[in-house]
């Protein structure tokens, strides 16, 4: 048989044996060509025009590559471990190491690039599809048709082209470091020996842990105020980075190892059928677990954290629209809103007035935020606020010795904290008022625009509201001086509305329409969800995949296992019960970590992408943990076939 | 009595177009307490009809009946039961787990019998002191030699005390120093404990262990040999001589 012959003998046993290389290829390749198509179509240039879209695109773009090519390297290292006695074989029939790697780089170069062929085709046609998922959520309908764009081409063979070589010099390392031998023992080692459990691993679990710890604790205080974190802000959300994934991975090593040691010495020999197929198994697979696990559980919490903030955003988009914006229409001049108003009649849409009558005065604060407040920038013993009558909420009734906060922008108050009861001054150009406080209260009167962005607004009393008004201080005249809010009553009429808002009104600086803000915020996120979704998903998959992969090949290197056992009369089922508290473990241990990463990291800074924590973050959670499961379930199912067929 | 009865067993592989009958028409009894031996060229079915006997392998035609049991009519689910419990094997290419420590190999048919954890330890302890693996118990198997496997594996078949021991070469890889110390082992069990032994051999003198050979060629009995009242060496003598009408070993065909 000639070199070619042989060649082409492998590359046709090997394009059905292997088809889950195939598979990931195919995947990596199709999912990042129509990523680039997406960000070079000019139809694209507008939507990424509209924010600094372009710079996520760049940065997605780039973890995109990261994980492709971590991806497509660990699919390869099965891919030719599994070969190994083929390749020890070939040593044994005289074949020098140089023949085998140009032997076996020629295959994996049909296979690789005909897979990148294919991949790009399919690539271009999910494209399409994804763009309308886009055009759906970003609610823009201007984008035109999709075309073949060959710079998208050109970057993705030059990309995988790159990845390529780095997976003929692993290869070629591979190659290398094996003998004979080594060749035909590859699958037979065990990597943990029971017995063996120095102090030093004890050490390495409990200092995994603290580095944990230590991540966490750094993480929540990053953006808490602390001047010297705040100062070397990038340098220490690195550290908590690496604290964290090295953390993460020496508790694997280390605890892990430990606990499973522990367990299996006091089992004295003496396993069940369960045990022999958990933990003997896990354990007989450590260090490389340790890795592979190590890498899940960073992707998934990236990937369940960027989710989470997105979905955040999206989550908050609505309820920040509703606290900025209390009305349809927040007009800020009296003449502008009795215009609209008429225009409104004029056109018979049915609709209600509010005017809100405000001042604004000076408000010594101390005793209700405490000095800490200093440190976000304005004076709190003289800070300018906007004052109201109990007049204008009905739900408010105040005696004129007291007070309470309203109209506060919820991303504000998680930074600001206010104290439940307190004093506060009130004082115009001469007189001050010293009143109780009573607290927050969820009511919105007045936009943003008119209250410094969302800086509470104070309720008083009538009268003290009067007092205010006529001894307000000249110095703090507010920029606008008027509040109209205009409501319609039936929601049917908004287009019409809209329609005279935009040929009118809106032209005076300030005025808003609802409606308006919400679909720009919309497409504001829309594309930086829709980038942070996809590689967020992209994680979901490649993480499910690399692990099912991996489990795909266990099953196969324990098939001898499972016929011996069944042979000595352990069915099919004892088996399986085994078997899915080992993937218990493999799937459930870095999902669970991942899950704890991201909660931590989410928490860290999520007030700057929205004003609702927690529902958000629980849905992304629970919808990542069932989508990640199916590859678990794919999984025993997978060893199902395999223990059924061992006999 | 009657504890093991095969009826014109056949066996083949392979599909319609290829096939290759192994097993053709193969009648045998085994009695309570026997030690039989079964001999017989290399790729003669030695194997296939240990499996067939033991369950682990479908006949394609004939009756096998265990203490009255029809094997060819049970479900898969309570063949592997009954294997579980009352059969023990030593198996021609070792068949230990890799995952786990001799030890650990050797205790896994008493998992399922509630044996506790002291008696399960002494129980090993004592047999693997006999076949001389205790100092090797924490070893995986990738870690010992050929011998200290087939060793493992006999103490493994042993264990649990079963009513009949299927053996497939259980010394191809001792020297005749290990060899006779476990067909001693074998001998004590069928005699103390009243086991039945099944057992493959290429070896005259192992076979001489036995109370009777069945000698099996081109997939049908060639012949049998009674050990009667003879010694070991004259029943050995008979064998070597069998064996050379038999051609000795050659490969099928
Ligand atoms: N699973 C199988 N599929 C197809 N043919 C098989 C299978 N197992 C065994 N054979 C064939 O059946 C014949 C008998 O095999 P068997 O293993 O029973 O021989 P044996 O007598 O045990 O030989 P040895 O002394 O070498 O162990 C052989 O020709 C073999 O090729
Ligand atoms: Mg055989």
């Amino acid at each position: 048989m000639t070199i070619r012959q042989l060649i082409y003998r492998n590359f046709k046993k090997n394009l059905a044996t292997y088809y889950l290389y195939v598979f990931a290829l195919l995947f990596s390749v199709a999912l990042y060509f129509a990523f680039v198509t997406l960000q070079f179509d000019p139809s694209m240039d507008e939507t990424a025009g509209t924010i600094k879209g372009a710079a996520a695109i760049k940065v997605a773009s780039v973890l995109l590559i990261a994980i492709v090519g971590v991806f497509l390297l660990y699919a390869n290292t099965l891919f030719i471990k599994r070969r190994s006695k083929e390749i020890g074989l070939y040593q044994l029939i005289g074949m020098t190491r140089r023949q085998i790697f140009n032997m076996l780089s020629v295959e994996n170069m049909l296979l690789y690039f005909t897979s990148l062929f294919i991949g790009i085709c399919i690539g271009f046609a999910i494209s399409r599809f994804i763009l309308m998922i886009l055009i759906k959520i970003t609610g823009i309908e201007a984008i035109a048709n999709l075309h073949f764009s060959t710079d998208a081409l050109i970057q993705t063979v030059i990309v995988f082209t790159i990845i390529f070589g780095f997976i003929s010099l692993m290869n070629w390392i591979f190659i290398r470091h094996q003998s004979i031998l080594n060749l035909f023992r590859v699958r037979s080692k065990t990597e943990a020996k029971i017995g063996k459990v120095s102090f030093f691993q004890i050490l390495i679990g409990i200092l995994g842990i603290a580095l944990i710890a230590f991540g966490y604790y750094v993480s929540s205080r990053l953006f808490s105020g602390d001047a010297t974190i705040e100062r070397y802000l990038f340098f220490a959300m690195l550290l908590v980075l690496a604290s964290v994934i090295l953390g993460t991975s020496l508790f694997y090593k280390g605890s892990i190892t430990f606990i499973f040691f522990l367990i299996r010495k006091k089992k004295g020999g003496y396993l069940s059928i369960r045990e022999v197929l958990s933990l003997s198994s896990i354990m007989f697979r450590m260090k490389s677990n340790a890795l592979l696990l190590t890498i899940i559980t960073t992707v998934s919490a990236l990937a369940i954290g960027l989710l989470s903030l997105s979905y955040i955003s999206y989550y908050s988009a609505e309820k920040t629209i509703y606290e900025a914006i209390p009305n349809d229409y927040a007009i800020v001049s009296h003449e502008d809103g009795m215009a609209f108003s008429a225009l409104l009649d004029d056109h018979d849409i049915a609709h209600t007035t509010t005017e809100v009558d405000f001042t604004i005065s000076h408000a010594d604060l101390h005793d209700v935020l405490g000095e800490h407040a200093e440190d976000f920038g304005f004076k709190v013993n003289d800070t300018p606020m906007i004052v109201v009558s109990d007049k204008n909420i009905d739900t408010i009734d105040l005696q004129d010795n007291d007070t309470v906060f309203i109209n506060y922008s919820s991303s504000i108050m998680n930074i600001l904290t206010f104290n439940d009861t307190g004093t506060v001054q009130l004082s115009g150009k001469s007189d001050a008022h010293d009143l109780k406080y009573q607290g927050l209260e969820e009511v919105y009167i007045l936009p943003f625009r008119i209250t410094s962005g969302g800086f509470p607004v104070a309720v008083v009393s009538d009268s003290v509201f009067h007092e205010l008004q006529a001894d307000e201080d000249p110095d703090l005249e507010p920029f606008f001086q008027d509040f109209v809010g205009i409501d319609l009553k039936d929601k049917a009429d908004v287009d019409e509305a809209e329609e005279l808002f935009h040929q009118d009104i809106s032209q005076y600086a300030g005025n808003e329409s609802r409606t308006a803000s919400f679909q720009y915020q919309k497409e504001n996120m829309g594309i930086t969800m829709f980038v942070v979704g996809f590689l967020g998903l992209t994680f979901l998959v490649t993480s499910g995949c690399i692990l099912y992969f991996k489990q795909m090949g266990e099953s196969e290197e324990e098939r001898p296992n499972y016929t011996i056992l069944r042979k000595l009369g352990f069915t099919t089922k004892d088996l399986l019960t085994g078997i899915k508290r080992k993937q218990l473990f493999n799937f459930g241990i870095p999902l669970v970590i991942g899950l704890c990463h991201s909660y931590f990291a989410v928490k860290s800074g999520w007030f700057f992408f929205g004003n609702e924590m927690l529902t958000p973050t629980v849905i992304v959670m629970l919808i990542y943990t069932a989508l990640y499961s199916i590859f678990g379930f794919l999984s025993v199912l997978y060893y199902k076939k395999v223990i059924k067929s061992a006999l | 009595m009657t504890i093991l009865q095969a009826q014109k067993i056949y066996k083949s592989y392979g599909n319609k177009l290829n096939r290759q009958e192994v097993l053709k028409g193969i009648d045998m009894e085994v009695g309570e307490g026997e030690f039989i031996s079964i001999m017989g060229a290399s790729g003669s079915g030695k194997t296939t009809l240990l499996n067939v006997l033991s369950s682990i392998d479908k006949v394609s035609q004939g009756s096998i009946q265990i203490e009255g049991n029809e094997l060819t009519a049970m479900k898969d689910q309570q063949l592997a039961t009954f294997r579980k419990k009352h059969l023990g094997f030593i198996f021609q290419d070792y068949n230990l787990l890799d995952t786990l420590t001799v030890k650990e190999n050797i205790l896994l048919p008493l998992t399922i019998q509630k044996v506790s954890k002291k008696a399960a330890n002494s129980m090993f302890q004592a047999i693997a002191e006999e076949l001389g693996i205790y100092e090797i118990k924490d070893k995986y198997p990738n870690e010992i030699s050929g011998g200290q496997k087939q060793r493992t594996s006999a103490a493994r078949a042993f264990i649990h005390e079963p009513s009949i021991i299927f053996a497939d070469e259980p010394t191809g890889a001792l020297d005749s120093k290990a060899a006779s110390d476990l067909l001693n082992k074998l001998s004590e069990v069928n005699e103390k404990r009243k086991a039945t032994i099944v057992m493959v051999t290429h070896d005259p003198a192992a076979a001489s262990y036995s109370s009777r050979v069945i000698f099996i060629k081109d997939g049908q009995i060639y012949s049998q040999l009674n050990k009667g009242g003879e010694t070991r060496q004259s029943f050995f003598k008979d064998i070597m001589k069998t064996q050379g009408v038999l051609g000795g070993v050659h490969h099928d065909n």
